[in-house]
């Protein structure tokens, strides 16, 4: 994809479902949904930030999976009401076959449900490393 | 809801896939398959300007656009391309200034169906 291809895309062609790499080159996810946002001034929505992990994934995954993995994800995650791992779009560095972000994948909220489920579930399981 | 009372609000790109989309006499255009943006909206951080909404892309069927098969621009084996291409012939390319109102799962235009126009290849 050349940069002027770039400037022009189809966001689910082009941007759903692309691994998210961080600063260090580290796997982050996937692009799992887009948060758009309609200006206050009106016009066109403008895609603010990338929506990651099963909070995300839920709603496209249809009725009855999507209410499995939503349900999964709110009894499992930490806060309360856990809406889905929220990247600002302004992190991003590039969109090409991935998405580049210029922040490090500890400091995505993605990778917090992440250490939660492994220190509260996974490691609870007899054998678990610690 | 007027896409004109949407403003300051936030929408999943999910919730408008597959939205049911009528025409101005109420004539079903299709669903909605994709989304085009321009990299021409306001800054987003280190990203520059961001990615505003152009317009959705509109077919009867399904099967196959996901993959982008249904877009010209898109690489892929021929014989499959040609299938799709001919499923998704009719697909049309609604401008956000068409989108009338927004509402739960259907999206209604402020124009007919027959003034639509194709949907154009991305660049290459």
């Amino acid at each position: 994809m050349t940069d002027v291809a770039k400037r022009v895309i189809d966001a689910g062609l082009n941007l759903l479902d692309r691994q998210i790499i961080d600063k260090d080159g580290m796997m982050s996810g996937n692009v799992d949904d887009l948060e758009l946002t309609v200006p206050e001034e009106g016009g066109p929505p403008v895609i603010t930030a990338i929506l990651a992990g099963p909070g995300a994934l839920a709603r496209r995954l249809g009725a009855r999976s999507g209410a499995w993995l939503e349900s999964l994800h709110v009894r499992l995650h930490p806060s309360e009401q856990p809406g889905p791992a929220r990247i600002a779009f302004g992190v991003v560095k590039r969109v090409a076959d991935h998405v580049e972000i210029t922040v490090s994948r500890s400091d995505l909220d993605v990778s917090r449900f992440e250490k939660w489920v492994r220190k509260h579930v996974i490691g609870k399981i007899p054998g678990a490393r610690a | 809801m007027s896409v004109r009372d949407l403003a300051g609000t936030q929408i999943r790109f999910s919730d408008l896939l597959r939205m049911l989309v009528l025409d101005v006499e109420s004539q079903e255009v299709g669903r909605v398959h994709d989304a085009r943006f321009v990299k021409d909206g306001p800054v987003q951080g280190a990203f520059g300007p961001g990615y505003r909404l152009q317009g959705l892309v509109v077919g009867t069927g399904s099967f196959g656009a996901r993959l982008g098969f249904d877009r010209a621009s898109v690489k892929g084996p021929w014989p499959l391309k040609a299938m799709f291409r001919r499923l998704h012939a009719n697909a049309k390319f609604v401008d956000w200034s068409q989108i009338d109102s927004i509402d739960g799962e259907r999206i209604r235009l402020n124009v007919p169906a027959a003034s639509l126009r194709p949907v154009e290849p991305l660049p290459s």
